[in-house]
């Protein structure tokens, strides 16, 4: 996308993304942590927009806030209270030290590679979306074994979810008696 | 894009309001610094969708219609003292609540607890972006706007989850955690139910239904009354309206997650419902009512005033069944969500694909839709009542009178003395 | 692998305030996530020490204290104190105040069970429609009751040896008229409701109540009724000359919240039919006897019983040849009735337990005195 309304929105994502991420590492409350995380994830969905994957920023809405989002906040929710405080922790000086070579690893990287890069938008007037069809032959052509890998294992999950809350009750009815 | 509904290109024509907006938005991009455009036309779709259409829809109708209709519902007259018919109600109630005092309880999160209304409010004011009024009035007629619309509609979710955290009351909690676990229920059947609709229209923008709904002379309603159906129930339980609103009412005695909240922070929760109401109605107006074409008037009249009286006919449909029926309780509504609709959502895809597989394939003519139409119909009512039959339901097994007996004698045991009707 | 997840029960309290409890009543709900453990009730809310205070008073004096007591049948509670004093002093009815004491608190029966029914469907979640509805029969009762006693709610009628005033001209055409509607009425109602999917699935099986815990539990009225058990005191005991009258006797099948709901309904009906009768049949002559201001009954005791709209309302009075009775007792058909609500509520959930409290029918005032 081109133009000065892309430029503005880009830098806005950005900040908006940035401080949220931000206020994660640094917040106290865990609430107000995940809180921060759905606007990261929602940061993340205007990025996908940018990029004209419309499809993929809806789909990062429902699934990420709309799912997982809520999944962590029952999480949370199940917690006792003392367990909530996001506070000091005695690995402080090994994390930094270990962000800071991660941090180096992948700047490294993003100044060593050559970009493919154009020095202006090429003038076509409608750019190639990807559309929610191309998705779908997509992976039900090229990618249908991890399409179907990823439905085994979910359903996996689900079948364990079920599992872990039966009460002892309905374990003992199904045990061979 | 869109087929040439209304031949006019004046700016003073007001059956088509798109013409006036982009005018003006052209007339002002020599004026204005770069980009400031941009901005000008955020503005003026949000004043045209949120402020000229939904603020009064909410006022007037969610406000004000609702409660005239319930009254007469329960035959009784609705508020008939402020203003003529009692039309400045809303108005009344809208002060009213500025001029409360809004009480914070000290122990609770005040930050969360005065963001949760704005944050509430946000998601409906953006859900009326993507609604298309008329042929040239959608702010934005992105390509996946139904999966915009589904997406958003998770968003009041999370922050009804943060009204009910802030009070630091487990009641709100419950309230809280109660109505979460059932709208992430029910957003799984009104998927799938949505899912029919687009294998047939094959376009996931609403622009895009409304022109399939249009050049083919029929509206989807027909084409599959059980994903209507679906929908229905669905958007009723995420918009927490009765008979599925155990979130607010009798939640544990008190008003679950909005408990602590008074004045107009509750007034925000309380119009906010209606307005997600309005977006629903909106939608399936879109969606399944065939938008703002209406077999051909909409060359006369203007199409966005048949959009808005399709999307009151839908909301007065929530009305009434606010009025008519008693409320579930939660593991009722569980059940009903995961046992009933969801296998009725997937039977109707697999029968919506056979459909659309065999008008593909066989390359067959655009008029055997309306055949696809009757069986859609037929099927509906028959799998319907099969599989409520199928999970237990037998209304021949409940009694509907007491039995009659003419003597006072202590027990007596229910084979012996059959009395009254069946 | 379920005891990994650990919870913790937590006390609940439904009531005082609450919009569903009928008054200010209070139970001590322990709720293991959604169902119940356990249930404790807490009475007293509205006591008003009326049996104390009656012993001050004389015996006419009495009468509108009993208006107050279950307030919502005012009559039925008038009939059955006027009884006991009757019992006691020895007082015979003119055959035509027994007739208009029928007619009256018939009226009542219906206009209470209107009340019942409406509140009971509003506690499961019907937004006030059922109790609209209900209201408007009930306005056309309080309205005859009005024209005849002076009073919408605590009519104070009875009187010691009859009624208090005879019933006016109007009285007899407009209570034809009501009786002429209301059978349409109660199908229009029943219609609504008896097969509605989610009014079953709230009530059936909700707060059952075997025969057994019934008969064991002194209960009376509706609840034993829907129990299966087949006890009304107007057969068994009768009183005011209701063996003349003819009618049956509702049963429900197996004592859950919407056999209450039937048996209610079919009362009613049953309630019209003995109006039809007594006006048919309404004898001439005076209304009452003439009593002594100050009456003073000879020594001893009395009980007399109704069957009140919400069950056995019985009153006991002992009197010590003074103008005011020694020792006045009200045998209060919800406290009663309210005794099995710890066994109703068990096992259920909150919302289970609302419907259940419902369905007793109680008023606080009588459960409290």
């Amino acid at each position: 996308m081109e133009g000065v309304g892309a430029a503005v929105a880009f830098w806005t994502l950005a900040g908006v993304t940035l401080f949220a991420a931000a206020g994660i590492m640094f917040s106290r409350n865990l609430l107000h942590a995940v809180l921060l995380l759905i606007l990261t994830f929602i940061g993340i969905a205007g990025f996908f927009v940018l990029l004209s994957a419309e499809f993929l920023a809806m789909a990062q809405v429902i699934i990420y806030v709309g799912a997982i989002a809520v999944l962590v906040l029952f999480a949370v929710l199940l917690t006792p209270r003392a367990g909530r405080d996001n506070g000091e922790s005695k690995m402080l000086l090994p994390a930094v030290l270990l962000a800071v070579c991660l941090g180096a690893v992948v700047l490294f990287v993003i100044t060593d590679t050559s970009w493919n890069t154009v020095p202006s938008a090429p003038a076509v007037e409608h750019e190639p979306k990807v559309a929610a069809s191309d998705l779908g032959e997509a992976l039900l052509s090229t990618w249908i074994l991890p399409f179907e890998l990823a439905s085994v294992l979910l359903t996996a999950a689900l079948v364990g979810a079920i599992l872990l809350v039966r009460s002892p009750e309905e374990e003992a009815e199904d045990m061979p008696s | 894009m869109a087929p040439p509904v209304l031949v006019t290109d004046h700016w003073y024509d007001f059956r088509d309001l798109g013409n006036l907006s982009s005018r003006l938005l052209e007339s002002l991009a020599d004026v204005l610094p770069q980009g400031a455009v941009y901005v000008l036309a955020a503005v003026i779709g949000f004043v045209a969708s949120f402020v000229i259409f939904v603020l009064p829809s909410q006022l007037f109708v969610g406000v004000y219609g609702e409660r005239k209709l319930i009254a007469r519902v329960q035959s009784r007259y609705g508020p008939n003292r402020v203003g003529p018919f009692g039309l400045l109600q809303p108005i009344a109630d809208t002060i009213k609540l500025m001029q409360k005092e809004a009480l914070t309880p000290k122990s609770a999160d005040r930050a969360l607890m005065y963001a949760a209304p704005a944050l509430f409010v946000a998601p409906c004011v953006l859900l009326f972006a993507v609604i298309p009024f008329g042929p040239n009035m959608v702010f934005a007629d992105t390509s996946v706007s139904l999966l915009f619309y589904v997406a958003i509609s998770a968003l009041p979710v999370i922050s009804a989850f943060i009204a009910g955290w802030s009070h630091n009351n487990k009641y709100s909690v419950f309230g809280s955690v109660r109505m979460v676990a059932m709208a992430i229920s029910y957003e799984v059947p009104l998927v799938l139910g949505l899912l029919g609709i687009v294998l047939f229209t094959g376009t996931l923008s609403l622009q895009g239904i409304t022109i399939w709904q249009k050049e083919l002379d029929i509206w989807l309603v027909v084409l599959q009354p059980i994903a209507l159906a679906i929908f229905f129930i669905g958007v009723s339980a995420e918009l927490n309206r009765t008979p599925t609103d155990i979130a607010e009412a009798e939640s544990e005695i008190v008003a679950g997650y909005l408990t602590e909240y008074s004045g107009m922070k509750w007034g925000l929760f309380y119009g906010m419902d209606i307005g997600y109401a309005l977006a629903a109605s909106a939608f399936a107006a879109t969606v399944f009512l065939g938008g703002w074409t209406l077999f051909g008037l909409e060359r006369w009249v203007p199409p966005w005033i048949i959009f808005i009286g399709k999307t009151h006919l839908f909301y007065a449909l929530f009305i009434w069944t606010r009025g008519t029926l008693p409320r579930l309780r939660i593991d009722q509504l569980m059940g009903f969500a995961w046992k009933f609709m969801l296998p009725l959502a997937l039977v109707n895809l697999v029968m919506v694909a056979t459909e659309r597989m065999f008008w593909v394939e066989q390359a067959a003519d655009d008029s055997v839709v309306y055949v696809f139409a009757l069986v859609n119909i037929v099927a509906a009512g028959a799998l319907v009542y099969a599989w409520s039959r199928i999970l237990g339901y037998r209304p021949e097994d409940y009694p509907t009178k007491a039995r009659l007996v003419e003597t006072a004698g202590g027990y007596v045991p229910i084979e012996s003395a059959k009395g009254g009707a069946q | 692998m379920s005891g990994i997840v650990r919870s913790e029960p937590f006390t609940l309290n439904i009531g005082p305030q609450h919009p569903s409890t009928h008054g200010v009543f209070r139970v001590k709900v322990t709720v293991d996530g959604e169902k119940i453990v356990d249930a404790e009730m807490v009475m007293g809310y509205l006591h008003r020490a009326m049996e104390k205070l009656a012993e001050e008073r004389t015996y006419t004096q009495n009468i509108p204290f009993t208006d107050r007591a279950d307030y919502l049948s005012s009559m039925s509670n008038n009939l059955g104190y006027v009884l006991a004093v009757e019992k006691l002093a020895g007082i015979q009815v003119p055959p035509r105040g027994n007739a208009i004491r029928v007619i009256m608190a018939e009226l009542q029966r219906i206009a209470n069970h209107c009340m019942a029914a409406g509140t009971f469907i509003n506690d499961t979640g019907a937004w006030q429609t059922p109790v609209m509805w209900t209201f408007r029969e009930r306005e056309k009762i309080i309205d005859l009751f009005e024209m005849t006693s002076g009073a919408r709610l605590t009519c104070n009628y009875m009187r010691i040896g009859g009624v208090a005033f005879d019933l006016p001209r109007e009285f007899e055409p407009r209570a034809r008229q009501l009786l002429e509607g209301l059978p349409g009425f109660f199908d229009e109602f029943e219609g609504l409701l008896v097969q509605n999917e989610i009014f079953l699935a709230r009530t059936r099986g909700v707060g059952v109540v075997p025969p057994e815990t019934a008969i064991n539990a002194s209960l009376s009225g509706p609840m034993l009724r829907a129990s299966g058990v087949a006890w009304d005191i107007r057969k068994a005991d009768p009183y005011c000359g209701y063996e003349n009258y003819d009618f049956q006797i509702p049963l429900g099948y197996q004592g859950d919240s919407f056999d209450r709901f039937l048996v209610r309904i079919e009362e009613m009906r049953q309630s019209a039919r003995i109006i039809g009768q007594a006006l048919d049949g309404l004898p001439g002559g005076p209304h009452s006897t003439q009593v002594p201001l100050a009456l003073r009954p000879p020594a001893g005791d009395a009980y007399a019983r109704v069957e009140g709209p919400k069950g056995e309302l019985g009153y006991y009075i002992v009197s010590d040849e003074g103008p005011s009775p020694y020792r006045f007792h009200i045998r209060a058909p919800s406290f009663i009735n309210l005794s099995v609500l710890k066994e109703m509520v068990v096992g259920g959930t909150v919302a289970d337990a609302v419907v259940s409290l419902g369905s007793i029918d109680i008023v606080i005032g009588e459960v409290d005195r």
